[in-house]
């Protein structure tokens, strides 16, 4: 582990000296220090990640009561998800209206606080911790009953739109809008990705600003000419990030329904459904297979977004 | 990356009294906007705290946030319940949080450092792995692991729970952190190459020192989710001696049963105190970061 | 064992220890039984069912137990997962609906060769006996004797003026009944009944009376498509006539979470539930309750309640202590000081001596629990069959199907057959 074997690994290969004993010292000290340095996370992955997840897809292809030896069933499980089960489509329908509208207002809102707290302004912790503050409570039993204060027939938002003489709905109760209040819930949770995006702010040098207002550029072009793109970064991670959480959200929607996914079936998110299916029906052979067709979608998802993310994220190196 | 400290000096000096007083008026208005928001962030909040104040048979009968008789019974009811009390869950929250905060800050690091930072084959393909793992609902493959922690004889210990930390279990770290290191710029690194500096360090001496944002957010996200859990400590936890603070909130209710509401209540609100002082102190590292360390040169 | 228990305390930590010795549980001795006891439920029951596994240490030196409690909802991952790691506890709280799947699947273990050789069962109920039986051998000690129920908000009812619901009472007397107490108006936004148009117990009660069943013995659909068609144009009828709660409202109440009934929101006077909850759901209302049996179709119709095992104790299929727990299970059902403590919490005891013993003791609202489910009379029907695996996922699809009724998405006299295809596939799918 020397400078040089990084820098050779920088260098392009040399073919010449194909078949001689520095081929192995070569691709030692061309790959060690990588190698080295993940050693714990290759521990990690292939000592406790691994062996479940493998675990799991075999699962996918067996009928597996969670009491009993699972039973070899080959496709059959995947077939008849794609066949023969109405709440599969239904629960990815409500999935995939989730993850379209909470994900983008969740980052709009967190990366608009994150630059309202990044200024130099008075008692600015205080309201940085204030705004964490609904993402600390996470998976609370307390939200569930403070949601349904909220967003009931007769809860607080009604009160407070009877001020403005607008009837509301029950919100959270109703199918037309329960899907809603979880959308609400996850926004209202926007905490972390605005962590993030305050630490990538903070990264960004203060001398680019210092030379932009040299060149009389407004705060809105400083925005869009330094700000966004040296945060691509950070936006790129939280987008990602964001996007697979929301695919596997389950946490709101089990406290809020009770597990249940009603009002007729209107906040059955994907994991929810699996959850059921897993230890309510008995049926983790089922579940196995409906997680790897998550998988496979998401890692879909998050595959083409890299290969655009060239287009649009801007790194230093 | 140019500087110009002497031109920055001339533009302060240059800001007009009306420039000052429109200043002054729009940080009013950002102060309104921000107090207003707090009330919607801070309400349940203090429906907590109200909840934990009221008799039992009010909580949810009543809409007001004001509670008809105010009682400290829930507390102390709350504190002592369980057989244990909640001493007990607090150290061991505590003491798991932290060393998943160690585990996490300590591998998650090097990891993160040898994606965004060394060329090797099969970069690209572990990184996607990693990314994999990520992907998958943990719902199934809670058994098999289950299984392989039994089979360990770590069921009923806090080394499913903290083992995993120190061998950078969570992608999630790993790739915030590789998303930082890439914003640094690479001519330091090169240059340390160049002046015959290893990886570890540059690593060491030149990464992290300027990462305290960044290790600062995953201090604060470890900690927090740590001390959120429920699931695991769930289902890897029997022995009320293990039990976090999390999961003893869960057992204050049953709802098909008579429950502690007031309690469950009251230890919630107990139970914010550490997370909320642990983000208020650890936000001036996330803050401060930079500024201290002279990055701007 | 005792090697098992040292590692596990040694990597407990020392801080747990030091909190252990701190509250007087210290690590165990060698040669001492731990008995390990799993029971879902709120701090009340633990309270309780720790006070007598307290006693049961007192009375046999050597037994201790390490005793771990849940909600309902994390206790079904927690225990499958256990079992499935083959790490099942010693004594096992189990639900009427869950033990036809663990036994099935042997993962409880038959409790018949300790029937008089630890555990005494003289004069247990038959029926209670029956019930924790499956396919002819004994797999749960049934922990008290439970029936359907409605609560009743007695406040309500007063203010308004109008008498309690009578053990008579039909479904059809309700129009007149929420006439009266519609113009009484005396609580904004109240309407008199719930709606229990989704709940598998209020149908099965329905079918019952009509001599029908929710299930067959091989597990199939004792309905018919008109029979559901039937049942969801009663509850049509009902909303029609301003009786129940509006479908918003009845939709809070996903899964008779006792906070979220209507009877706690103070939507509804009235809530189906369950006997042994009188308690439970006073704790949480100002008003005074009481209970009473569900509705009779007609006048005179009964055998829709039954007297259900509230919950049972079984015993892990791959513990090593079975007969130490046979011999806590008898203690816990048989033994009056331990009964004492329990009271009707489960349920009402089982063993006629226990129910003897308890009776001086208990406060009001146990004697109406009590009195309730020992005088069904003519309401009492037999035990139905245990219900086949799957059944589970009916009840979920009958929660759903009803919504669509109610938000008026499908008309009863579509929803009936859909429902009935629907329970059909389902149960059809459990028998492969």
């Amino acid at each position: 582990m020397t400078a040089r074997s990084i820098q050779d690994a920088n260098r392009a290969p040399t073919t010449e000296r194909a078949v001689s004993p520095s081929v192995w010292s070569q691709l030692w000290s061309r790959n060690a220090g990588g190698y080295l340095f993940l050693l714990p996370w290759f521990l990690g992955f292939f000592g406790l990640t691994l062996g479940p997840m493998i675990s799991s897809l075999y699962l996918s292809f067996t009928n597996f009561d969670l009491l009993t030896a699972p039973d070899w069933v080959g496709p059959a499980n995947y077939v008849r998800i794609f066949t023969a089960d109405p709440k599969f489509s239904t629960s990815m329908r409500v999935t995939l209206f989730f993850v379209v509208f909470s994900v983008p207002l969740k980052l709009a809102f967190a990366l608009g606080v994150a630059l309202l707290l990044n200024r130099g302004m008075k008692g600015l912790p205080l309201y940085r911790a204030v705004f964490y503050l609904p993402s600390l409570l996470g998976a609370s039993v307390a939200i569930a009953v403070l949601w349904r204060q909220l967003f009931a027939g007769d809860g607080v938002v009604n009160d407070a739109l009877a001020i403005f003489g607008i009837k509301g709905p029950a919100w959270i109760s109703n199918p037309n809008y329960s899907l809603w209040t979880l959308v609400v819930l996850s926004v209202w949770q926007f905490g972390s990705p605005m962590i993030i995006f305050l630490a990538g702010l903070r990264q960004i040098p203060v001398d680019m600003y210092e030379a932009a207002s040299l060149d009389g550029a407004s705060k809105w072009r400083q925005f869009w000419k330094i700000t966004l793109p040296l945060l691509t970064p950070v936006v790129f991670f939280n987008f990602i990030i964001q996007t697979i959480e929301a695919f596997k959200s389950f946490t709101p929607a089990f406290i809020i329904s009770g597990g249940t996914g009603n009002p007729i079936n209107s906040t059955l998110f994907y994991t929810l459904y699996l959850y059921q299916e897993a230890f309510s029906f008995f049926r983790m052979g089922y579940a196995s297979a409906l997680a790897w067709i998550l998988l496979a979608i998401v890692g879909f998802f998050t595959a083409f977004s890299f290969l655009t993310s060239k287009y649009w994220v801007h790194y230093d190196d | 990356m140019t500087t110009d400290v002497q031109r920055l000096t001339v533009v302060t000096e240059k800001q007009t009294a009306a420039v000052k007083t429109r200043k002054r008026l729009l940080s009013i208005l950002a102060h309104v906007l921000l107090i207003g928001a707090s009330i919607l962030m801070l309400y349940p909040l203090l429906w907590m705290l109200s909840a934990s104040l009221r008799p039992e048979n009010e909580i949810f009968t009543s809409t007001s946030l004001w509670p008809s008789a105010i009682s400290l019974d829930s507390y102390f009811r709350g504190w002592n319940g369980l057989r244990l009390g909640f001493g007990t869950f607090f150290i061991n929250s505590f003491t798991i949080a932290i060393l998943a905060i160690i585990g996490n800050l300590a591998t998650c690091s090097l990891a993160a450092f040898a994606f965004a930072r060394l060329e090797f084959w099969g970069r690209g393909f572990w990184f996607a792995m990693m990314l994999a793992t990520l992907m998958l609902p943990y719902q199934v493959t809670l058994i098999p692991q289950y299984v392989l922690f039994h089979n360990l004889g770590w069921v009923n210990t806090f080394l499913p729970l903290v083992v995993p930390k120190f061998l950078a279990a969570d992608g999630f770290f790993i790739f915030l952190m590789v998303q930082f290191f890439r914003g640094i710029p690479k001519e330091l690194n090169e240059a340390a190459m160049m002046d015959g500096c290893s990886p570890w360090r540059i690593y060491w001496k030149i990464l992290l020192p300027l990462s305290t944002p960044v290790l600062a957010t995953a201090a604060i996200f470890t900690f927090i989710w740590t001390w959120d859990d429920f699931f695991g400590p769930l289902i890897y936890l029997s022995d009320i001696r293990t039990y976090t603070v999390m999961l003893g909130l869960r057992t204050f209710v049953d709802s098909s049963a008579q429950s502690d509401w007031g309690g469950l209540f009251a230890m919630s609100i107990l139970s914010l105190l550490p997370i909320f002082l642990f983000f208020l102190f650890f936000q001036r590292l996330l803050i401060e970061g930079i500024a201290t360390t002279g990055m701007k040169r | 064992m005792s090697i098992s228990i040292d590692r596990r305390q040694f990597l407990m930590g020392s801080t747990a220890l030091l909190a252990a010795a701190a509250a007087g549980v210290g690590p165990a001795m060698s040669q001492e039984t731990r008995m390990r006891l799993i029971f879902w439920g709120g701090q009340a029951r633990a309270d309780r069912t720790y006070g007598v596994t307290d006693l049961y240490t007192k009375a046999s030196p050597g037994t201790t137990f390490d005793g771990e409690f849940l909600a309902f909802a994390d206790y079904w991952p927690k225990l499958a997962t256990q079992t499935a790691g083959g790490n099942s506890p010693d004594v096992i709280q189990m639900d009427y609906r869950y033990i036809v799947e663990y036994a099935k699947r042997n993962a409880i273990a038959p409790l018949d060769e300790f029937i008089g050789n630890g555990l005494n069962l003289d004069d247990f109920d038959k029926d209670q006996l029956d019930g924790g039986k499956v396919d002819g051998k004994l797999y749960g000690i049934s922990l008290g004797a439970n029936s359907t129920a409605i609560m009743v908000n007695t406040t309500a009812f007063e203010e308004a003026g109008i008498e309690l619901p009578t053990r008579d009472l039909s479904y059809a007397d309700l129009p007149a009944m929420a006439e009266k107490w519609n113009s009484s108006n005396k609580r904004a936004g109240m309407k008199l009944w719930s709606d229990y148009s989704g709940g598998e117990p209020g149908l099965e009660n329905w079918l019952r009376q009509q001599g029908k069943a929710l299930y067959t013995a091989d597990g199939l659909a004792g309905f018919t498509a008109e029979d559901i068609t039937a049942w969801f144009q009663l509850w049509a009828d009902l909303r029609a006539a301003d009786v129940i709660v509006s479908p918003d409202d009845q939709a809070l109440d996903a899964t008779d979470a006792i906070e979220n009934t209507m009877i706690t929101l103070g939507k509804a006077p009235v809530t189906y539930a369950n006997s042994n909850q009188l308690i439970a759901f006073q704790a949480v209302n100002k008003d005074k309750l009481t209970m009473t049996n569900y509705p009779r179709i007609k006048a005179g119709s009964g055998g829709g309640h039954y007297r259900k095992p509230s919950m049972f104790f079984s015993l892990g299929a791959s513990s090593k202590q079975q007969a130490e727990g046979a011999k806590f299970i008898d203690y816990f059902i048989s033994n009056p000081d331990a009964a004492t403590i329990l009271g009707v919490e489960r349920g009402i005891p089982c063993k006629s001596s226990t129910r003897d013993a308890i009776k001086p003791s208990l406060d009001e609202q146990s004697l109406v629990a009590l009195n309730f489910v020992s005088n069904l009379g003519d309401l009492l029907g037999a035990l139905p069959p245990s219900p086949p695996s799957n059944a589970g996922e009916v009840g979920v699809a009958l929660k759903t199907k009803s919504q669509e009724v109610a938000f008026g998405q499908q008309s009863p006299q579509d929803a009936g057959p859909a429902f009935f295809a629907q329970a059909t596939e389902i149960l059809a799918r459990a028998k492969k």
